[in-house]
């Protein structure tokens, strides 16, 4: 009953379900990308490896080549859709990871406070303030070689702060509420009301900045790889506008829009999925 | 607490900050496998060279020394010499420091008047189609790669109309003619300016102006808001003496996280304009494997953001006589 | 003719998702110049919708349904918005509940009673300043505290800002909202006096809207008993409080302390308040009503005259 009233809030919403529309487009993409290949061969379609060995270059989209080929003669189709790939690949596990850390500095800073407390905010409003794209960039230079795991790890290790915060100041205030006072005088250890009785109440909010720090690290990802300091065994939708910008075709619209769309959509449909799910989360936006 | 406690509080903590970042560069190159000197000795240096930096850094000292030696550098502005060029690398900072700052500055600025207006004006439309469809270009434009917009732009205003320069920071012809009068290097440089500003402040706008529109919509809760309406005050009164100039609190608050952000925008824009400043630099000093350089164009970088940071403090404790932290 | 203000048949509703809140539901009251009305009645019953909506300032799901409300013979239910703006503040004044938040916290208490004076009169700002001075003593608030800022001030402080500002521009109606509620016991006393005393002095009529029939008590002339968005009982006084009418405002007289100060056990009325939603058929009071009889639960009483100035709408009125 719970979770019908949840989704008829969150289909009133009316974004949230665009929101998942777009992104079941992007889930179809990312899964009949192998599938084309497959079909049209792998020695001419595969996204990386693939040649036509007629055009050998930049084309214009075709029968053949639905959205046109890059300069080494590869399919622009095929690289957007295993772009899809990467970027939920990359998109989901930050993100996930962010959170992670994020909702367990949270609720240890909110639970214990005092001087734990303090320290880990004091650690939190440094990393707000610190400029996290060139630092990555500073930190992959360090650190030479470049793969997406590199590239998930820096993100998330510069991205959890905001939810850190957030589930604090939630923490904080399930802290002294009745049922983990009675938790406490029954006996229960810290890390049993931890886990057992504020985590799970906390667990809707981790959900709905999971979903809103997902677009912030496909926007990430796109730059780093747009910058050239992508994982070069991937195709990500950046390393097609990298390859596009850095081989003077951004000229020409079918492979500048299409990826750059595709990076704008996919963050906009869990924005979107955000905004409806806060306000299942957040009664108050709802409104009377 | 009194206005000076509270600046000098916010000075400290920023400088803090400052600390924790140069804390960060140090240890990043040298916990990286590998020579930990090769972040500062470039191979093709001459061994006298070598012997200067090595000395300077306290290279062959232990790690605790050398991190003092190296606060100490960094503080003084000193990170060696770049790989590069060849040259001091503060000699290169020096000239794309006032580069980013001309475009940085102008562009957030302009991101915040407008992210502020348009938030301010669909939440007093609450409700209203134009609300529906600013909210939601506006989490287009937050979901959008600001280099793409700038390659959009650059395909659209220098590709297609002609009316912009791709990039760069001047005209080689006009500036190399030595009877070129002054404004006209000036108004060349506005020229090469205007498209990387549009980018950056278009491509920034959308953050304030959603976080306004929630911030306003909070205000406009507010009970002395009512007394504003009972007052028989001119809409236009209530809405921005009243309710925007409180509904602004929160976001000189949340400058400091969307500044760190700004940043990042910075560097792509400049980098898609070929904009001669610290943004571009960096990207090019670590491909170019310039450690020296790289290092101090991220110490510049944050020292923009940090001090960006403390005059949104002082605009916080102009703005809310309370000042309570 | 002396009449200040008369309210017809007045209907506000809230719009909600899950239908209408009646919150003011078919109201008549009528105040004299220079008079005290108290508008009493649990919380949730409807009485701040009345003030706000004598103002117009309701928020954007509220609608008047129907109605008239004549003020110094205009309905000001009909006027444009840019006519009511000069109703606003000029003839009719509000001072608000809970007085924390009622000041914006960023601008200059003086200012801000200032911005009321130069909106309506054409005076400069000196002249404003003057009268704000004047109006601060008349208070009992020092005009060197005008630059102050609202967090600068106690609650009492703040209490006094907010009548003095109600005063500004010399209404001919002020509408108090539990002027006093957020205030300690001593000085809510204090106050109440002197915003009595001022409201004679300067002969402004007044609408006190409270929970606390003892509050009204001692500031008012005339009641108007408020339940579930109607008004069961109204009337001089002295004489609603020798002989209640209607049994709500028993209840209520004996769930506060008594006015002159006798000891007497309180009563608390016992059950909730209606749902405004789906209020009660027939009486709306009687579910809880000791007295209720069968009729009481199928017609609703209709509001009856009952000579010297009193009204109630009970179908056993003071003969239960």
């Amino acid at each position: 009953m719970r979770f019908r009233d949840s989704w008829e809030t969150f289909r009133r919403s009316r974004v949230g379900p665009i929101g998942l529309m777009i992104l079941l487009v992007f889930v179809l993409m990312a899964v009949s990308g192998p599938i084309y290949v497959y079909i049209r061969g792998e020695e001419i379609y595969h996204p990386l490896k693939g040649v036509d060995p007629v055009i050998k270059g930049v084309s214009p989209p075709s029968i053949r080549h639905p959205l046109g080929t890059d300069h080494l003669g590869r399919d622009l189709l095929a690289q957007l859709m295993y772009g899809a790939q990467t970027s939920f690949l990359i998109g989901i596990t930050a993100a996930a990871m962010a959170v992670f850390i994020g909702t367990s500095v949270g609720l240890t800073a909110g639970y214990f406070g005092g001087a734990i407390d303090n320290l880990l905010m004091r650690i939190v409003d440094i990393m707000m303030v610190l400029p996290g794209l060139p630092l990555i960039i500073i930190t992959a230079a360090a650190i030479g070689k470049q793969s997406i795991w590199i590239i998930v790890f820096l993100i998330a290790i510069l991205g959890w702060a905001g939810t850190a915060r957030v589930i604090r100041s939630q923490t904080l205030s399930l802290r002294e509420r009745p049922f983990v006072e009675a938790a406490r005088v029954a006996g229960a250890s810290d890390t049993r009301i931890i886990f057992k009785h504020i985590a799970p109440n906390v667990l809707p909010l981790t959900t709905l900045y999971l979903t809103l720090g997902i677009p912030g690290v496909i926007i990430t990802e796109a730059a780093i790889s747009f910058l050239g300091l992508g994982d070069p065994s991937k195709v990500s939708w950046g390393m097609m506008l990298q390859w596009a910008f850095t081989t003077g075709n951004t000229y020409n619209p079918y492979w500048l829009f299409p990826p750059g769309l595709c990076i704008t959509l996919m963050a906009l449909a869990f924005y979107l999925i955000g905004r409806g799910m806060e306000e299942i989360i957040n009664p108050r936006l709802r409104e009377i | 607490m009194s206005l000076a406690t509270y600046i000098i509080k916010r000075t400290i903590q920023i400088a803090i900050t400052l600390f924790v970042v140069i804390t960060i560069l140090f240890f990043l190159f040298r916990v990286m496998p590998g020579d930990p000197t090769a972040f500062l000795l470039d191979p093709k240096m001459s061994p006298e060279a070598k012997e200067i930096i090595r000395k300077q850094f306290g290279l062959d000292k232990p790690l605790y020394v050398q991190y003092v030696l190296y606060v100490r550098n960094v503080l003084k502005g000193d990170f060696g010499t770049s790989f590069y060029y060849g040259v001091p690398v503060f000699e290169r900072i020096k000239e794309l420091l006032p580069n980013t700052l001309l475009l940085w500055v102008p562009a957030i600025l302009l991101s915040y008047f407008i992210g502020i207006n348009v938030g301010r004006r669909i939440a007093w439309k609450r409700g209203s189609k134009e609300e529906y469809i600013m909210i939601v270009l506006g989490l287009f434009f937050l979901g959008m790669p600001i280099f793409w917009f700038g390659m959009i732009m650059i395909w659209l205003f220098y590709h297609e109309l002609g009316i912009f320069p791709a990039g760069g920071m001047m005209t080689p012809e006009l500036w190399l003619d030595p009877s070129t009068p002054l404004w006209k290097k000036a108004a060349d440089i506005v020229y090469h300016l205007l498209l990387p500003i549009i980018t950056l402040s278009i491509g920034g706008f959308a953050g304030s102006m959603l976080l306004m529109r929630n911030s306003m919509l909070d205000t406009l809760r507010e009970d002395y808001i009512t007394t504003a309406r009972a007052k028989g005050l001119k809409e236009s009164v209530i809405r921005d003496k009243h309710a925007a100039r409180n509904a602004m609190l929160p976001i000189v608050t949340a400058m400091s996280i969307s500044l760190a952000f700004s940043a990042g925008g910075g560097v792509l824009t400049e980098t898609i304009f070929s904009w001669p400043g610290l943004g571009r630099e960096i990207v090019q000093a670590v491909l170019n494997y310039d450690y020296p350089l790289a290092q101090a164009a991220f110490f510049y970088i944050s020292v923009i953001v940090l001090f960006a940071n403390l005059v949104a403090d002082v605009l916080y404790a102009y703005l809310d006589p309370r000042i309570k932290y | 003719m002396n009449m200040l203000l008369d309210v017809r048949n007045l209907k506000m509703y809230y719009r909600t998702r899950r239908g209408h809140v009646k919150a003011v539901d078919g109201v008549n009251f009528s105040l004299n110049r220079g008079k005290a009305l108290g508008l009493v009645g649990e919380s949730g019953c409807g009485k701040t919708s009345i003030g706000i909506t004598l103002l117009r300032i309701l928020p954007t799901n509220a609608e008047v349904i129907e109605g008239s409300a004549l003020f110094d013979g205009t309905d000001i239910l009909k006027i444009g918005e840019e006519e009511m703006r000069k109703y606003r503040w000029k003839r009719i004044s509000m001072i608000f509940q809970g007085a924390m938040n009622a000041l914006n916290p960023v601008h200059k208490v003086g200012d801000q009673i200032i911005e009321a004076i130069i909106t309506h009169e054409g005076i400069s700002k000196e002249e404003a300043r003057e009268r704000v001075a004047r109006l601060f003593e008349l208070v009992g608030l020092n005009p060197d505290r005008m630059d102050n800022y609202p967090h600068e001030y106690s609650g009492g402080m703040r209490q006094r800002a907010i009548i003095a500002m109600a005063l500004a521009c010399n209404p001919d109606l002020i509408i108090a909202d539990e002027p006093t509620t957020a205030l300690d016991v001593i000085v809510q006393d204090k106050i109440l006096r002197e915003m009595r005393r001022i409201q004679r002095e300067t002969e402004t009529a007044m609408i006190y809207i409270s929970h606390d029939i003892s509050v009204i008590a001692e500031t008012c002339d005339e009641i108007a008993v408020m339940y579930a968005g109607k008004i069961v009982e109204r009337g001089p006084i002295e004489r609603v409080f020798e002989n209640p009418l209607h049994p709500y405002t028993k209840a209520l007289m004996s769930a506060f302390p008594s006015v002159k100060g006798e000891k007497r056990r309180l009563e608390t009325i016992p059950g909730e308040p209606p749902n405004l939603l789906h209020p009660p058929e027939g009486c709306r009071f009687h579910p809880r009503c000791p007295y209720a009889k069968p009729l009481c639960s199928e017609v609703e009483p209709l509001e009856e005259e009952f000579g010297n100035g009193r009204f109630a709408s009970c179908h056993f009125a003071g003969e239960w």
